[in-house]
């Protein structure tokens, strides 16, 4: 234990600055006014809450800033919960001890705050009240007496408006002013007889004696058994004197949990008293006059739905170019390396591994960027919450609540993405299972897997004019395959795995403001970022071993006629009085020979043997030892399946499914394509709806589970995913193919 | 002093009600008052039905009246 002396001596140690607030009151805003970009966001270990840590100037010292999750109480019911509790009592190894805390208000909704800053004032530590929003106070006719306030409250209050950054110099001397005096005593808003009980559970083992007394109360309020199971470990005897205690109280008519909002509820009755003067007729403001559009039954799904159609026209839209140009930019990496490089394995790890594998992580940028500048600005604004109240009704029918929608929305984008908006969600079961199904929307990765194969082998048949085409349904087919699925498992999941009580569904809709750009693009770019640094490192990492398995081993026995030639022909390209007809003659052979080398060379490959060693696993689904190949090297990302496909049927990897020509060279390949051992061709229709099928619902993306393993901090969830999507794909492509047979025989 | 007390889902837009009881588990009523929904609390139906909007304390709050949670209110300002 530190002596008093020392834990005040900030000259050695710099004093730690805790933020904590209800949601939507701006607290993020006053860390990034206090903060400025000296910012850092980590993980807690073992749990989904963000460590936003930040470091704070003033008056010549320096303080490290801790900005707290936004809740309306201090009441932890699991692990997320007790992450807040934890830090401001210092009892977490890996953030310094709190010296100070900085308790944000939402001046135009006092009473529900002040709930919140009972709590804090609790926990015994020096605290300062920044009082924000009164801008908005003011327009809706309410007047604040803040000295008043302050008197009552007993702590410094201090007027700020975070977005405008006014009052933060008070404010940050406030803090000043606070670390320096001795906390005063505060009296307890609860009943004598409460208290009572709470010093008797005190003294009830050495495990609560230690214990703080805040934790002893809330072991008290908690009726969940998070905390009984965090304290006491169980144990029995313990759980007799709670139970003995709680049912004293409800005699004595302070029933628990409900005592606490009895009692806290009451004290901030009593500290408001005259301190807030109201108008008599509220005025009817400008977010009122939206609303009435906006969350109007008819009216706002109409406009919602615009809204999401405009944004994913965007997303379409946008990232397609930039995706291109990123393509173009690693292409050209790639041959600035391949220049000064002689042929040989080096040169191929860095072409085809390593820049490939970054290629595949950057191209996800630009779909992060605009999903998440549509989403920062869409929240930001205070629509958000509009649109999940808009929605709950039909995700209510799941068992999940409105704000899983535009997660699973998103994915239909990418999954990388919509897996990361799941944060909106405070429910951790609601959390799980909507990241859990998140993949099997139809993401824009599957896109030129359905292209490809639908142009081959779904006959063009049109029926009332064109407008239903078999090919189209089958397109159509797919996503309402994904959907299904998702359904059915978010149900399965919310009945098993995630089984719970469903906790009351109640939500603020904040009021509308204009976004801030700065917010957007902060979000924005730490949304991308956390994609490269966490999930960029897995996925290179997995290219790498792919490419590996593609290069190795070299059979020169095998590929050496092949080389010999090739070399004639660049030889023979090099020659003196070539006229312009042989030379792009030489140069169409030289490249049908280099296609026909990475063909054989695959065929040999670890990862050749691989799809030959699998194919009794995948023969029941109509696939030869080729498909196999190729779903593996997928791994990583659905969409290499058409360059893997294009390698095997020697027609090079640089196919472009957009690209007309390519298309259907690709598809003329498949078409043709034999078993082995027989003229029987591999491809028919239904080999080609059990591969669609497959790659609707598999989990053949490395990135999205990648960032799976980053959102929920555990190798568990991504591993179940891959098992559940995997398992249920290859279910679904032997169904499709057996009963696509026997329909087609 | 006799209330008469009518779920919170009866209300049509624009009435103003008064919050009474909220019933429901333990832990879920919990909850709900520390969102601020609680006995006394002055609340003003915006968009009814399932979920509902409601003002309370200047605010708006999405909440879905379910069986799991009840909140009955009695007509009228707070007085």
């Amino acid at each position: 234990m530190a002596t008093i002396a020392e834990t005040k001596d900030f000259a050695i140690r710099q004093a730690t600055i805790a933020l904590v607030g209800n949601p939507n009151t701006g607290k993020s805003t006053l860390f990034g006014a206090l903060a400025g970009i000296r910012q850092r966001v980590g993980n807690y270990p073992g749990v989904t809450v963000e460590k936003k840590l930040g470091q704070m100037n003033h008056a010549g010292r320096k303080f490290q800033l801790i900005d707290l999750p936004g809740t309306y109480s201090l009441a932890p019911r699991s692990l997320d919960e007790m992450v807040a509790v934890d830090v401001l009592l210092g009892r977490r190894g890996d953030v310094s001890p709190v010296d100070a805390v900085i308790c944000i208000v939402d001046a135009s909704n006092l009473e529900r705050n002040l709930y919140l800053v009972s709590q804090v004032l609790a926990m015994g530590l020096p605290t300062v009240i920044a009082l924000n929003m009164m801008d908005v106070a003011r327009t809706r006719g309410l007047a604040i007496d803040v000295d008043r306030l302050s008197r009552q409250l007993g702590v410094t209050v201090v007027p700020i408006e975070a977005h405008r950054r006014r009052g933060l110099d008070d404010l940050k001397q406030a803090v000043l002013a606070a670390l320096d005096q001795p906390v005063a005593g505060r009296p307890s808003p609860f009943p004598e007889q409460f208290e009572s009980e709470v010093d008797a559970l005190a003294a009830l083992s050495s495990t609560t004696a230690a214990a703080p007394r805040y934790l002893t109360e809330r072991l008290l309020l908690d009726t969940t058994g998070y905390l009984a199971h965090e304290l006491t470990h169980g144990d029995q005897r313990a759980a007799g004197q709670i139970a003995a205690a709680r049912q004293r109280l409800a005699d004595a008519g302070l029933p628990v949990p409900a005592v606490e909002a009895m009692a806290r509820y009451g004290w901030v009755a009593q500290t408001l008293a005259g301190v807030v003067s109201r108008p008599s007729q509220r005025p009817v403001t400008l977010s009122d006059r939206i609303d009435r559009v906006l969350t109007h039954r008819v009216w706002g799904t109409l406009f919602f739905a615009l809204v999401m159609l405009a944004m994913f026209q965007s997303v379409f839209v946008w990232a397609g170019p930039a995706m291109d140009w990123i393509d173009g930019l690693m292409g050209a990496a790639g041959e600035m390396i391949g220049a000064w490089l002689p042929e040989g394995p080096l040169r191929s790890l860095l072409i085809d591994g390593v820049i490939g594998g970054f290629g595949s992580v950057l191209v996800f940028l630009p779909q992060i960027f605009i999903l998440f500048f549509f989403i920062s600005v869409l929240e930001d604004c205070g629509y958000m919450a509009r649109a999940a109240f808009l929605m709950d009704k039909l995700m209510s029918r799941v068992g999940l609540s409105g704000k899983s929608f535009i997660p699973l929305l998103s994915s239909f984008a990418c999954a990388v993405p919509g897996v990361m908006a799941t944060r909106v969600i405070e429910n951790r079961r609601d959390r799980l299972t909507t990241i859990l199904v998140a993949p099997l929307m139809s993401c824009s990765a599957r896109l030129p897997v359905y292209t490809v194969l639908i142009a081959a082998f779904i006959p063009d048949r049109a029926w009332l004019a064109g407008v239903l085409s078999l090919q189209g349904l089958t397109l159509t087919a797919m996503y309402l395959l994904g959907i299904v699925v998702a359904v059915g498992m978010a149900i399965l999941l919310k009945r098993s795995l995630l089984k719970g009580p469903t906790p009351p569904f109640v939500m603020e809709l904040p009021s509308y403001k204009l976004p801030s750009p700065g917010t957007v693009l902060h979000r924005m770019a730490d949304r991308g970022w956390a994609f490269v640094r966490r999930a960029g490192t897995l996925i290179v990492a997995v290219s790498i071993v792919v490419w590996a398995l593609l290069y190795f081993p070299r059979s020169e026995a095998v590929t050496q006629p092949l080389a010999d030639r090739l070399a004639a022909t660049k030889a023979e390209m090099n020659l003196p009085d070539l006229t312009t007809e042989q030379l792009t003659h030489l140069r169409a052979e030289a490249a049908a020979l280099d296609r026909e080398f990475s063909g054989i060379q695959q065929r040999q490959s670890y990862l050749g043997r691989m799809g030959r060693f699998i194919e009794p696993v995948v023969r029941p689904l109509g696939w030869d030892w080729r498909i196999g190949c190729a779903v593996i090297a997928s791994f990583p990302a659905r969409e290499v399946v058409v360059a893997t496909l294009g390698v095997i049927y020697n027609l090079g990897s640089e196919l472009d499914v957009a690209a007309d020509a390519d298309r259907t060279q690709l598809a003329a390949a498949l078409q043709q394509a034999k078993w082995d051992d027989s003229e029987r061709p591999v491809y028919n229709v239904p080999v080609a709806l059990s591969i669609m099928v497959f790659f609707a619902l598999c989990a053949q993306c490395a990135a999205t589970l990648a960032v799976i393993r980053r959102e929920t901090n555990s190798w568990f969830w991504p591993t179940f995913t891959f098992v559940y999507m995997t398992s249920l794909a290859y279910l679904a492509a032997l169904v499709t193919y057996q009963v696509g047979i026997r329909l087609a025989s | 002093m006799t209330h008469n007390l009518l779920p919170l889902s009866l209300l049509a837009n624009g009435q103003i009600a008064v919050i009474r009881q909220v019933m429901g588990t333990p832990e879920h009523v919990h909850r709900l008052h520390e969102m601020g929904l609680r006995g006394g609390a002055e609340i003003e139906m915006m968009q009814s039905g399932s979920p509902c909007i409601i003002r309370l304390d200047g605010h708006k709050l999405c909440f879905r009246d379910d069986e799991a949670t009840r909140v009955l209110v009695e007509m009228g300002a707070v007085a």
